[in-house]
């Protein structure tokens, strides 16, 4: 190749350059800044959030997302959240996250920052809640989650941080409880899948159910990327174990169940976490998923009412679970209310009681009214202790019963008697 | 103290396992052995075979063993489209694979798993999903064996069987030999090299398609887009225990995988079974770089 | 050809971190954690580009460091209530020596081989500390260490600026050379005497080392340490896809790669769900297929004049 004169001499070019690599580093931060924010418009009050669209919480982020909007819709159609005599719209500002931690800090900064989000609701997981909490201390904000569970993040001291739903290590007390009081000489087995969730539940089972008396023979985590289960199921029946416990997410569940019937085992009663709620593990599992039982944090056929309210002399606010479910299929499409849908959408009205108690959009007031507030919506009840972290909310025991999800206990709120032997 | 009844068990469902494993694997083994190059989207690959499997079962009702052949049959024109986007550019009329050859495929083919199974995620949802087929169970003394799974056992063995009978008795088995070792060997034979490696490359992708819907019946929910993420290094394991290029030892690779695996789990966390199943790899690759037996 | 002394590359880089360091004072906080994420990234990037782009060895698995890093100030923080910046720097020593110990024994091989070496330890890394209740399990580690935007922004900040004269040094000195002999041809280089093992065992532990430092201020911004998350062979696969596209090797190329795939990834969130990996993909196709040599490069290829300015 021919060397051609260059035309400008090297300084030239060299400024040039810079002044490239300057305007691409500046211009992308400006345009960032001159970005419109949006002042809220008088009337209405901001909720900022991320949630998971994409990545490994999709599924659960576009049914908390549904649950919000269901939520915030039926809000301001029933006379918005009334401060100082004035009623007040609520709007929703998300983004998605990817359900990446490290998209958290940008994005919650700029909700509080740029946004001027009033409240903030946490995004969907334990992982990405953490991350998203030393933001809404630092600016003083209220954030609320509704997906993230882990005890430990109400062990930091966070002031601003409350949760709306029960905690990761009470899931599956329910079906202990229930065991305790109906077979309480069975032997149990705990596997579960290895991810922060589906640990803290298992573990907290464990514990719980020695210290109710029971014997547990065999226990094991596995990897979640793992498929195969028939080892430790192998084992479990070996060991001598009535009983299954644990699970993990969707898969994890629908796995356990299936492959229970590849070794030949056939648990007299079965509890797993999160998957047993979804109606495509019936679908999937067919007979075998008849008789299985899995504890929920809320379902659409659940019994909380206004009577039951008023009878334990706490106010009730927002929908019945029926308004709820029917509003909740209008805006998602057809689609029927998970527990993830029926978690967010309680959020989203735990802030407005809150709000409405307080008589104020204040932080400090709010702050004050929630960590006293107790009171039962469409999700069930709700209290916080001085941490942040939920103690009323109950969680309920749901069984497939020829081919329907019925809710079995607590005997309150239940629809129907769970049924014993699994296999009968 | 494990009882022994959980370890025979273990054994012979590590084994049934190991089986899948290398028919899983065996198809990248045949395209590393021949075309000398490691496709780092295997995995992917597995998933679409996988997923073809899932969408055969919903749309037509097959069952997975009958969602193999389909698999296979479309793994031809997968290898095939393969080949000549991504590795004929880099192979034509070369005597022998450049290491900066090998980089370029290695670094286009991880861009392809990025691409595939991302894409997959926006396609079929990023949902785990399954086929719900069970032939029902076997008793064996006090062990109850998945028929499935031993279907699927069969199969493995007698696809691995078949391509070592293919290799060492047709003519165009033995031009893929020839290739293998010496692509100007290939000429002499009277064969044309890029025939000779499309070839070679398009019946590995139908052995790994066909892997990924037999799969299936060992993962009752396990078909999502991210799948391959544990396939394919399962699978680059599998091919160095047994050495790339022959053929038995992907069923040798397979089955040391799987024993080790289902075995160790009687006696260590599950976790722990697989992390000393991965790192096998790296005593063979120091010690036995031609694969465990010679 | 060459120019005596410094070059223009190294005057844009320091004019570019220059205007680095004001920038959080002049934008609020909301512009300084895009900021912080992005110089994330680009840590990263240089970290893997003295292995990868400098001698052509592929390490897929390089999220271990990061891993390590992660947990060597997750671990220490929480048990010990160490100083973060302290973690950092315990970060990066871990991830010196995991590197060195493990690049002895993988990087006598070669070309795939090493690649699929360094997955299969990511992921038996990850296994293992699935295990390991000392480091929280599988439920991982939640720290509260508080939202410290400026901190995070100097430290990591700090690691890219060293990371930017180190590359930068490597690249013109007598160390490039053999480096660069290394890349084209390990065995004749080693005829011609260049200590082959030394120098690849010097780039593996450095770029664990930046690695692991990289880690560690991860683990600072968000707040906590959790197994699947830290030890996602995503986080490998972005940092190789931004030097290719930069430019494997140069001393441009990664910071120009970092911008060019976190930048619009981080606007995508709000715009187009879901095709940011989809886009990297296919843009590392394209590139490895049929634009080897990246943005750096391929300027550098076509243009003369740039050819002496870009590195």
């Amino acid at each position: 190749m021919l060397k051609r004169r260059v035309g400008i001499t090297t300084k030239t070019t060299a400024i040039i350059v810079a002044a490239i690599i300057l305007v691409v580093a500046g211009g992308t931060s400006a345009y960032y800044l001159t970005l419109p924010t949006k002042p809220p418009p008088g009337g209405t009050v901001k909720v900022g959030f991320s949630i998971s669209l994409t990545g490994s919480f999709n599924v659960e982020g576009a049914a908390s997302l549904n649950g919000m909007k269901t939520a915030t819709q039926w809000l301001n159609s029933n006379g918005g959240i009334i401060v100082n005599g004035k009623s007040y719209n609520m709007t929703l500002d998300y983004t998605d996250d990817a359900s990446q931690t490290s998209n958290i800090v940008p994005l919650y900064t700029k909700l509080v920052q740029q946004d001027n989000a009033q409240f903030l609701l946490a995004p969907y997981s334990s992982g990405l809640t953490a991350a998203a909490a030393p933001i809404a201390e630092q600016f003083g904000t209220i954030m609320l989650s509704h997906g993230g569970s882990a005890d430990s993040i109400w062990r930091q001291g966070y002031k601003n941080v409350f949760e709306v739903l029960s905690p990761a290590s009470t899931y599956l007390r329910v079906a202990i409880d229930w065991l305790k009081a109906n077979h309480p000489s069975d032997k149990l087995a705990v596997i579960y899948a290895g991810d922060s969730f589906s640990t803290t539940a298992a573990l907290a089972a464990i514990n719980y159910s020695k210290a109710q008396g029971f014997q547990v023979v065999y226990q094991s985590s596995y990897p979640t990327t793992v498929n195969d289960v028939t080892p430790q199921l192998t084992a479990a029946k070996s060991a001598g174990a009535d009983d299954l416990l644990g699970g993990g997410h969707f898969n994890d569940g629908l796995l356990l169940a299936k492959q229970l019937a590849q070794v030949g085992w056939t648990p007299k009663f079965i509890s797993l976490l999160v998957a047993v709620t979804e109606p495509t593990f019936q679908q999937q599992l067919g007979t075998a998923a008849n008789l299985v039982t899995g504890p929920s944090q809320w379902e659409h056929t659940v019994a909380y009412t206004s009577d039951q309210a008023k009878s334990l002399g706490l106010d009730w606010f927002g929908p019945t679970v029926a308004q709820f479910t029917q509003l909740y299929q209008q805006v998602s499409g057809g689609k029927t209310p998970t527990y993830h849908s029926g978690e967010a959408a309680g959020t989203i009205f735990v802030l407005a009681k809150a709000i409405q108690s307080a008589n104020s959009f204040d932080a400090t007031s709010v702050k004050q009214v929630l960590s006293s507030l107790n009171f039962m919506s469409f999700f069930g009840q709700f209290q916080v202790d001085q941490t942040g972290k939920q103690t009323a909310h109950a969680m309920v025991l749901v069984q497939w019963q020829n081919g329907v999800l019925k809710v079995v206990y607590p005997t309150t709120v239940a629809e129907t008697q769970p049924q014993y032997p699994y296999g009968a | 103290m494990v009882a022994l009844a959980v370890i025979l068990s273990d054994l012979l469902f590590g084994m049934m396992l190991g089986c899948v494993f290398a028919v899983v694997a065996h198809g990248l083994n045949l395209i590393w052995g021949v075309v000398k190059v490691v496709n780092i989207a295997h995995g992917e690959f597995i998933m679409l075979g996988a997923y073809g499997a899932y969408f055969l079962n919903v749309f037509g009702g097959f069952n997975p063993l009958l969602s193999a052949v389909v698999d296979g049959a479309l793994g031809i024109f997968v290898g095939y489209a393969f080949y000549f986007s991504f590795l004929h550019r880099e192979l034509r009329g070369k005597e022998r694979i450049t290491l900066r050859s090998e980089m370029v495929t290695l670094v286009s083919t991880f861009g392809l798993s990025l691409f595939m199974s991302n894409l997959a995620v926006v396609a079929f949802t990023g949902d785990f999903v399954g086929i719900n087929w069970s032939p029902g169970t076997v008793a064996l003394g006090f062990l109850e064996l998945p028929l499935g799974a031993l279907y699927v056992t069969i199969l493995a063995v007698l696809i691995i069987s078949t391509s070592v009978v293919f290799l060492d008795r047709t003519y165009i088995g033995n031009a893929i030999k020839a290739y293998s070792q010496d692509i100007t060997a290939t000429q002499l034979v009277g064969a044309n090299p890029t025939k000779v490696a499309s070839l070679a490359t398009a019946l590995g992708f139908s052995i790994t398609m066909a892997g990924g819907a037999l799969l299936t019946v060992w993962i009752p929910t396990g078909i999502n887009p991210y799948m391959g993420a544990l396939y394919a290094p399962i699978s680059f394991v599998i091919v160095v225990l047994g050495g790339p290029g022959k053929m038995l030892g992907s069923l040798l690779g397979g089955l040391t995988l799987g024993v080790v695996i289902d075995v160790l789990q009687a006696f260590v966390p599950v976790s722990l079974a697989y992390a000393v199943a991965f790192l096998l790899l790296i005593p063979v690759l120091l010690f036995r770089p031609e694969g465990i037996v010679k | 050809m060459r120019i005596a002394g410094l070059g223009v590359t190294f005057f844009g880089l320091l004019a570019l971190m220059l205007l680095l360091l004001i920038l959080p004072f002049a934008f609020p906080f909301s512009t300084s954690v895009i900021l912080i994420n992005l110089l994330f990234y680009t840590a990263l990037a240089y970290s893997i580009n003295f292995i990868t782009g400098m001698t052509g060895y592929v390490s897929f698995g390089h999220v271990v460091f990061l891993g390590i890093g992660a947990y060597a100030l997750g671990a220490s923080a929480d048990v010990y209530g160490l100083d973060p910046v302290l973690g950092v720097l315990l970060g990066a020593a871990l991830g010196l020596v995991f590197a060195l110990a493990i690049g002895l024994v993988t990087l006598r091989f070669r070309g795939v081989y090493f690649a699929i070496s360094t997955v299969v330890i990511a992921l038996a890394a990850l296994n293992i500390v699935l295990e390991l209740p000392q480091l929280g399990g599988s439920q991982g580690i939640i720290l509260n260490l508080g939202f410290q935007p400026y901190s995070w922004y100097y430290t990591i900040w700090g690691i890219v600026l060293f990371e930017m004269l180190i590359t930068y040094y490597i690249n013109r000195g007598k160390l490039g050379l053999g480096i660069r002999a290394i890349k084209s041809d390990e065995d004749a280089a080693r005829s011609v005497g260049v200590n082959v093992s030394a120098l690849k065992l010097y780039l593996f532990g450095l770029s664990g080392l930046f690695a692991g430092a990289g880690g560690a201020v991860f683990a600072w911004t968000t707040s906590g340490v959790f197994p699947y998350e830290t030890f996602s062979l995503t986080f490998s696969l972005q940092m190789l896809a931004m030097i290719i596209i930069g430019g494997v090797g140069t001393s441009l190329g990664p910071i120009l790669g970092a911008v060019v795939v976190y930048l619009p990834s981080y606007y995508f969130l709000t715009v187009a769900i879901g095709t940011q990996l989809i886009i990297i993909g296919f843009a590392v196709v394209v590139i490895a297929l049929f634009i080897p040599e990246g943005i750096v490069g391929t300027l550098k290829r076509r243009s003369a004049s740039l050819r002496e300015l870009l590195e």
